[in-house]
This record gives C-alpha cells, sequence and structure tokens, in this order.
C-alpha cells in the first residue's frame, strides 16, 4: 500500500523521532582529539594566538577568582550562617514547615508533569556524561595548581598557609596537603573511564541513561552527604551565630531536603505510572489538569500557604459566600439564557450590555459615586467577559453546561481567593512584608510572568488587528513602556500611583511593584509575540476563513498556538529578563535577595562590612536559575517542534 | 461573448435544475489592476464545472471570491440562494456551506490530522466531539488514509496531506466544493490519488468548481468547461466541444499550448 507511512519523520511509539536530528555523523566522534584540537584551535597562526590570547585571559581570571573564594579572608560564613535570611527573610522560624511544603508542592508538581509529559527520548550518552566528569576533574586538577596559597605575614617574616588557616613550611607542602582534592580529581577521572567502558546496547546503539533519571539519581549524592559529611552546622539564633564546621548540617535543613528528594521520585514514578496505565483522551485530560493546577498553585502557595489567612468565618457566612453564591447561581443563569438557542443577536447585545454595566462600576469607583465591594465590580466585569464568549458554546446542552460549569469554577476560585487576600494573615514577622529575600524575587516574578503574558498576547493582537483604533491604543501603550526605564515605572507605581487612586482603594507595596513590572513586562513580550505572529502564513488565516471558524476560533485555535510556538525563544529570554529585573525591587525598597547581600547582611555587628561573598553567591543563584530556565527552554523547543515541517 | 451564449451552453438535463451558485457582472480590482471584469455564470447544483486558463487570468480570484476571501467590488455573487455582501451573517452561513481545497493544502501543521478534521464540525457546526470524531474517520476512509488520523500534518506526503484537506473541507458537509489547482503542488506520482478522491465526489453528486490544468480531468469529469483570459469569461462549453471544436480564437491558443 503506498498510503502507508513512507514519507515524514519515523515514529517511535507515538511520538515522531526528532530528536534523532541531533544524532552527529559518526566519522567525528571517531576523530582523534589531537587532530580536533588542531582543526579548531589552531588552524592558522592567527587564530593560534586568538586561542593562546583567550587561554591566558582564562587562566588569569580562574586563578584570581580561584584565590578570591578560597582566600582565608572570606567571610563566607556571613553567607552560610544567613541563608534563611537571604532566601526569606524574615519568615518566622516555627513557621518554615510552610515555606517546604511550598517547595514540596513545587517539586511534586513538577516531577509528576515531567513523568506525565516526558518523551523519553534517547536520554543522556555515557560518553557524554564521562566526558562531562573528565571535565570536572581536569578543571579541579587544574584549579588546585592554580590557585596560590595565602601568603601571611608572620612574626618570621612570610608564612605560607591555607584556607583552612593551617601553617605550612612551603608552598609545596602547601600543594600537598590539598590532597583531598588531587583525590577527587583522581575519583572523577576514574569514574569517567568506568563510565566510557560500558559497552553498547545490543542494537549497536551507544549506551545511555535517561536523562530525567539520572538527574534525579544524581540529586541523591548531596542529599545523602548531609547525613554523613560533616558540612558543618551553622545558623542565626537571637542575633548570635552559631558556627561548628566539625558537624553535619542540621536537622532542620537535612530532613526537608531528603523529604524533597524523595518526594521528587515518587511523584516522577506516580506520574510515569500513570501515563502507562490510562489511554491517549484520559492522558491528554489529565496533563490539561495538571497545567491548570500549575496556574493555580502560585496563588495558593503564596496566599494560603505562605500567608495562612486569619478567615472570620462570621463574615464569610454572612457576607462572602452568600455573595459568591448568588453570583454563582446568578450569572449562571444569564449564561444559560444567553446560549438558548435562537438567541442570536439578542446574546451579543445582552452581552454589550453587561460589560457596560460593568464598566459603569469601575467609573462610579474612580468618581467616588457609591461605595461597593471591590469583588463585586470584577465579579461583573468577569460575566460580562463570559457573556462576551458565550455565543460559542450556544446550541447543545452539553456545550451550555460546559459553559456554566466554567463559570461556577471562575467564580468560586476567584471569590475565594478575594475574600482570603483581604484577610489578614496568622504569620507574624518583625518586617512589614511578609516575605523578602529570593522568596519575593520568586513571588514577583512569577506573577509578573502569569499577567503579563495574557496582557502582552491582547497587546500583540491588538497591535496587528484590521481595526485601527485597536493598532494606534496598543502601539502608543508599546511604544511609550519601551521608551522609559523600567526603574521610573516602578517608581512611578509605587510612590505616585497610590495618590490617584481613590480614597477606599489601597494598593500594598508588592501589589504596585508586580503592577509595574507586569505593564513593563507586557510591552516586551507583546512584541515577541508579535513576530510570532507575523510568521504565520496567508494560508493559514484562508483555511480558517474557508472552513468557518469566527475571528476569536480562529485566534485561539490556529494563530496563537502557532504564534507563540514560533516565538518560545525570546519569550523564554523575556521570563529570563523579568526574573533578573527584580533585583530593581531593592531600590523601591523591598527586602530582595541583592538587598539581603548588599546591605542588610554587611550591617550585621558580626559580618560588618562582607559584602563581596554575598553578592557572590546572589550573582550564583540567579545564573543557576536562569540557566535552568534556558535549558528548559530549548527542552520545550525541541518537543514542540513535533508536527511541524 | 454575450451572457446567452453562455447558457446556451447548459444541457436541458441542467437547465432544469436548481442555480447553485450565480455570479452576475462581477468585477474585482486590486488597485487599478482590474482582476475580474464583469464574470457572469450559473453553475447549476451537482454540476462539475472546471474553470481553465493561463496563469494570471483570474481564476484563483473569481474562486475565491465566491467564498468571500476576496470581497468583489460590484456585481452580484449569489450562493444556494444567499448573497454575499459586506453581511457577517451572510458570510458565516455561506462559508459553512462553501468546501475550498487549497493548492498549498493549508492544513493546520500543528493539529493532528483528526483534529484539523473535526476544529470545525466542533465550534462552528456545533458537534459533539465523539460524533465529530466518527465522522473525520469515516471521511479518513472515504479518502483512502484512515491509518494517519493521529499524525500531524508535516508527518504525511503532498498527496494524503492534499486529501486531508479534502476530507477537511467534506466534513463541514458543504453544498458546494471549491477547487484551487489541487494538484498543481503535487509530485506526478501523487497526483492521481487526488484526482481519484475528486472524480468519487463528483459521482456522489457533490456540485464542484474546479480550477486545474488537469486536462485529463477536465475532459472525463466536467459537466462545463469556462475557459478565462485576463480576467474575462471567454468560452464556455461542454468538453465536447471545448477539446474538439473551440469557438474562439484565444481558446484554440491556450488549447495549442496545453496540449
Ligand atoms: N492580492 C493581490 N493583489 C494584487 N494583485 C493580485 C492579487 N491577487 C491576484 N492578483 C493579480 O490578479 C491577477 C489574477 O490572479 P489569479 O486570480 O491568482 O490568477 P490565476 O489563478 O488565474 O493564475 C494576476 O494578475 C495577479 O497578479
Ligand atoms: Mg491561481
Amino acid at each position: 500500500m503506498d498510503d502507508g507511512d513512507g514519507v515524514g519523520a519515523p515514529v517511535i511509539g507515538d511520538k515522531p523521532a526528532i530528536e534523532r536530528v541531533a544524532t552527529r555523523p559518526a566519522e567525528e566522534t571517531h576523530r582523534s582529539s589531537a587532530e580536533w584540537i588542531r582543526k579548531n584551535l589552531f588552524p592558522n597562526p592567527f587564530n593560534s594566538f586568538l586561542t593562546v590570547a583567550f587561554g591566558i585571559f582564562v587562566l588569569v581570571s580562574a586563578r584570581g577568582l580561584l584565590n578570591f573564594v578560597f582566600s582565608e579572608e572570606r567571610g563566607w560564613d556571613a553567607v552560610r550562617t544567613n541563608l534563611r535570611l537571604i532566601f526569606t527573610h524574615a519568615y518566622p522560624e516555627e513557621q518554615y514547615v510552610r515555606v517546604w511544603v511550598c517547595v514540596g508542592v513545587v517539586v511534586a508538581l513538577a516531577c509528576l508533569s515531567l513523568g506525565l509529559f516526558a518523551s523519553g527520548g534517547e536520554g543522556l550518552r555515557l560518553r557524554k556524561i564521562s566526558n562531562a566528569l573528565n571535565a570536572t576533574a581536569a578543571a579541579i586538577a587544574l584549579g588546585v595548581v592554580l590557585r596560590e596559597p595565602s601568603v601571611l605575614i608572620g612574626a618570621d617574616g612570610e608564612t605560607v598557609r591555607d584556607a583552612d588557616g593551617v601553617v605550612r613550611q612551603s608552598f609545596a607542602e602547601a600543594m600537598a596537603d590539598r590532597w583531598a582534592w588531587w583525590l577527587a580529581a583522581a575519583v572523577l577521572a576514574v569514574v569517567a573511564l568506568a563510565v566510557r567502558r560500558v559497552p553498547k546496547r545490543s542494537d549497536g546503539s551507544p549506551a545511555a541513561v535517561p536523562t530525567l533519571d539520572f538527574a534525579i539519581g544524581a540529586m541523591a549524592l548531596p542529599v545523602l552527604s548531609t547525613w554523613v559529611y560533616p558540612w558543618g552546622h551553622y545558623a542565626f539564633a537571637d542575633g548570635e551565630f552559631i558556627a561548628e564546621p566539625g558537624r553535619t548540617v542540621a536537622m532542620s535543613t537535612k530532613v526537608p531536603w531528603t523529604v524533597m528528594w524523595a518526594l521528587a521520585v515518587a511523584s516522577l514514578i506516580v506520574g510515569r505510572w500513570v501515563s502507562a496505565q490510562v489511554d491517549e483522551r484520559a492522558l491528554s485530560r489529565l496533563r490539561a489538569v495538571v497545567a491548570f493546577t500549575w496556574l493555580v498553585v502560585p496563588f495558593v502557595l503564596y496566599w494560603v500557604v505562605l500567608r495562612d489567612p486569619d478567615l472570620d468565618w462570621d463574615r464569610i457566612f454572612t457576607v462572602d459566600a452568600p455573595l459568591a453564591l448568588a453570583f454563582g447561581i446568578g450569572g449562571g443563569a444569564v449564561l444559560w439564557w444567553l446560549t438558548a438557542d435562537g438567541r442570536g443577536e439578542l446574546g451579543r447585545i445582552g452581552a454589550i450590555a453587561l460589560l457596560g454595566f460593568a464598566a459603569f462600576h469601575w467609573v462610579a469607583a474612580f468618581m467616588g459615586w457609591y461605595p461597593m465591594l471591590q469583588k463585586v465590580r470584577i465579579s461583573f466585569l468577569l460575566l460580562a467577559v463570559m457573556a462576551l464568549l458565550a455565543h460559542n458554546f450556544s446550541g447543545e446542552a452539553a456545550k451550555r453546561r460546559r459553559l456554566v460549569l466554567a463559570w461556577l469554577v471562575i467564580t468560586t476560585v476567584f471569590h475565594y481567593f478575594a475574600t482570603v487576600m483581604n484577610t489578614p494573615s496568622t504569620v507574624e514577622t518583625p518586617t512589614e512584608a511578609l516575605i523578602g529575600g529570593f522568596a519575593v524575587t520568586l513571588v514577583v516574578a512569577v506573577f509578573t510572568l502569569m499577567l503579563s503574558f495574557p496582557l502582552g498576547v491582547v497587546l500583540a493582537l491588538a497591535r496587528t488587528s484590521r481595526l485601527p483604533i485597536f493598532r494606534v491604543m496598543s502601539t502608543a501603550y508599546i511604544e511609550v513602556v519601551r521608551g522609559v526605564p523600567l526603574i521610573t515605572i516602578l517608581i512611578f507605581f509605587v510612590v505616585i500611583l497610590p495618590l490617584f487612586l481613590p480614597a477606599n482603594m489601597e494598593i500594598s507595596l508588592f501589589a504596585s511593584a508586580t503592577l509595574g513590572y507586569t505593564l513593563f513586562s507586557a510591552a516586551y513580550l507583546a512584541e515577541n509575540v508579535r513576530g510570532g505572529l507575523q510568521s504565520i502564513r496567508r494560508g493559514q488565516y484562508e483555511a480558517s476563513d474557508a472552513v468557518g471558524l469566527s475571528t476569536v476560533q480562529r485566534t485561539v485555535f490556529i494563530v496563537l498556538p502557532q504564534s507563540l510556538r514560533a516565538s518560545i525563544p525570546p519569550l523564554v529570554g523575556q521570563v529570563i529578563a523579568t526574573f533578573k529585573e527584580t533585583s530593581l525591587l531593592a531600590i523601591i525598597g523591598v527586602f530582595d535577595i541583592l538587598r539581603m547581600a548588599n546591605s542588610v547582611i554587611p550591617a550585621q555587628t558580626q559580618f560588618l562590612g562582607i559584602k563581596r561573598e554575598g553578592l557572590l553567591f546572589v550573582s550564583l543563584v540567579y545564573w543557576v536559575f536562569s540557566y535552568m530556565l534556558s535549558k528548559q527552554s530549548q527542552r520545550l523547543e525541541r518537543r514542540l517542534g513535533v508536527g511541524e515541517r | 461573448m454575450s451572457i446567452s451564449d453562455a447558457t446556451v451552453a447548459v444541457s436541458e438535463e441542467l437547465a432544469a435544475r436548481d442555480d447553485m451558485i450565480v455570479c452576475r457582472g462581477v468585477d474585482k480590482w486590486f488597485g487599478d489592476f482590474q482582476a475580474l471584469s464583469g464574470i457572469t455564470a450559473t453553475i447549476k447544483e451537482q454540476e462539475i464545472v472546471v474553470v481553465l486558463g493561463p496563469s494570471g487570468s483570474g481564476k484563483s480570484t473569481w474562486i475565491r471570491c465566491i467564498n468571500r476571501l476576496e470581497a468583489h467590488q460590484s456585481g452580484q455573487i449569489i450562493v444556494d440562494g444567499i448573497e454575499l455582501t459586506n453581511d457577517l451573517r451572510n458570510i458565516e452561513k455561506i462559508r459553512s456551506e462553501v468546501g475550498m481545497v487549497f493548492q498549498q493544502f493549508n492544513l493546520f501543521p500543528h493539529l493532528t490530522v483528526i483534529d484539523n478534521i473535526t476544529l470545525a464540525p466542533i465550534w462552528v457546526r456545533r458537534k459533539s466531539r465523539p460524533e465529530a470524531e466518527e465522522q473525520a474517520l469515516s471521511l479518513l476512509e472515504r479518502v483512502g488514509i484512515p491509518e494517519q488520523a493521529q499524525k500531524f500534518p508535516g508527518q504525511l506526503s503532498g498527496g494524503q496531506q492534499q486529501r486531508v484537506a479534502i476530507a477537511r473541507a467534506l466534513a463541514m458537509e458543504p453544498r458546494v466544493m471549491l477547487f484551487d489547482e489541487p494538484t498543481s503542488a503535487l509530485d506526478p506520482e501523487m497526483i492521481k490519488e487526488v484526482l481519484d478522491v475528486m472524480e468519487e465526489l463528483a459521482r456522489t453528486g457533490m456540485t464542484m468548481m474546479v480550477v486545474t490544468h488537469e486536462m485529463g480531468f477536465a475532459r472525463e469529469v466536467a459537466d462545463r468547461i469556462i475557459f478565462m483570459e485576463d480576467g474575462e469569461i471567454v468560452e464556455v462549453g461542454t468538453p465536447h466541444h471545448f477539446f474538439t471544436e473551440p469557438a474562439e480564437e484565444r481558446t484554440k491558443l491556450f488549447l495549442s499550448q496545453v496540449l
């Protein structure tokens, strides 16, 4: 039969073997390394010169960095004892289990998703692992030689000392005393050799381990080591700091990390088991549920878990619950009515009337005509938006039910969070804000992205719209925002915005900062999405029109999925930029991770003026997260490449 | 040539049927350039009309005006009794009655074959998903590729993609199918599989308007052939008339070039 699978990518299971494309031609791997070096590093005099010059530069910088990090004068204790401060600031120690619950939920959900979504691929080749181990071993060995021992002027003239302060008789002895490092390098090299010796698989393909299993398995090493290796016990308690280098780490560190690791393994196993059990249809539904959970999780973690609202049940029973019920039932009825058969024009007019009604309350709020609960205003607006989309669900009873059900879920979720957010927290901190440090970086970045993504997409669509009014408004917004420095926008929102708000509206520092970030980031995201929109061929629009899709349907089902896919790399770039730009929070008075290192720790009496260590550590934290994001984006790109030409 | 000449060519049996597509004096400009001038033609129910003409003669433009991918500036286009105007509701109605197959297939690359086919029935025809999928599978069966349902368009050959595109159009249960050079982007060995599907479709009584350069198809399957040049209809006639005794000089010239 010629209809068969003759054409197109080969298929493994139900997934096209896109990863195959990355396979290197075999001859390249067989070339000797000497030849490789000659060809790539010393092909001609000029390039040889560049190689040497650059090599010297790298060695000198590495030596400087190593000398700095391992110098006896370094106050790494300032970082070690202040880890909690750096990550969560003043969040109370006795409530710390809440922080771990948050980490746990994210870890579990992440591993569950990986188990459910992961495509398998061809895994991590052992050869690659071996190369990485060898490179690490070489780097360590080189580092040991490069790093000079601190030379201090003692009573007897010059004394050579090592980082731990032990006095050595000579430079050579200092080198020899770094035996632990030599040993580590040697062990790594031996392991690398052993790994390389693993024979090819029986089908001739190179030996490999599944990437995910390897990563999580490797994670076991540091986690286990907290139980056996004396990393040292450092803590800050009542302004005093404890440093006991000979002990293993504190219980409050190793227990949670071990639990996290176990949780990761368990979730991964559960995710894989489930994805093997259920059929395709159930699996795709499950994935949708997981994706939706990701959207809700940040809100739950911050507002419910970390903040632990002190719920006022009397008010809930008399005001909040009845209100939610009224909107749920009333709104459901309105939507049911709007979608009845043959409502046609009337439905559209009804939806627009509802929008006008909702908008009116907002005008009234800003003019101060009459008081109204903020969440009532928002509820009307939500209902109006649903009503505008309602005609897509008209006709069949099952579809109408789905619309009403969606409304009930939205109302419940919204009213729940509106209530929770307006309730004071039970967690008491000595500072104004609940959290600080890296937690604040994450919270602001995550909320900014969740809010600015939809906004950015809407702006991009408006800018490419056929209607000039949308185009002009969106273009003006984007160009204005892109022409103003972020810090100006932040200061505007934090300092000036509260002055404009009507008397009965308040906005917290976090909220206004997040708003500023959101509006800023949305403008850039919009430009990235627009690039994707422009990459879509005209035929896609024509085909959508020809099968009768409406403009909204065409946008949601055809245009956006393709254009977002096309713009993943710049979108991730924007995500990383936003993540790093949260460091500006320090300037507007938020205690974020940068401020911890730059001004809080250096002000502690024990660590007066110790700044550079903290800054280096903070840079490392930023780098690790940004790097993980960009790696994930590459994975995503490869995965989503599926199905495209 | 006049309108009456064009209608003469319609056989009596055809003339008795209802009108499916009526064009009266359709003009279309792209800026200053007139792409269609005074197109007047009637296509009857269940009729197969092949539109021939040199490249750039306005065939695509005409066929795309019929489901409003292009808007005409003057004259009338009436499809199944509904006139195409700027009224969005009429456009919606006509689009759900008219299926279109493009030269470049224009499948949705991010959706599987089955999702390509069921998308519009679910969201425009408001079918339930199981119902739409059942229909999609039977359509895939009909175009001869039931086993490809879960693949992505990029994994199929050109001929297979074009057959999916036909299934996608048929899933909307249209009354008319428009084909704009459906085989021109295909490798020669795949042309036949697509033409076979179209022939089968013609036998089931679908009204079809086909722009093509496949003279064999025109000769065998068409009820009538319309020959266009420079945005005008030059000659209309049965395949027999057309290939044996064309009346117009321009038609003869064209035929001498392609045959
Ligand atoms: N979007 C457009 N803008 C300007 N001119 C166009 C456009 N589409 C088609 N044309 C012109 O109209 C004429 C008819 O084109 P077309 O209908 O595609 O011809 P055919 O399909 O018969 O080859 C051509 O001269 C072409 O250049
Ligand atoms: Mg054409």
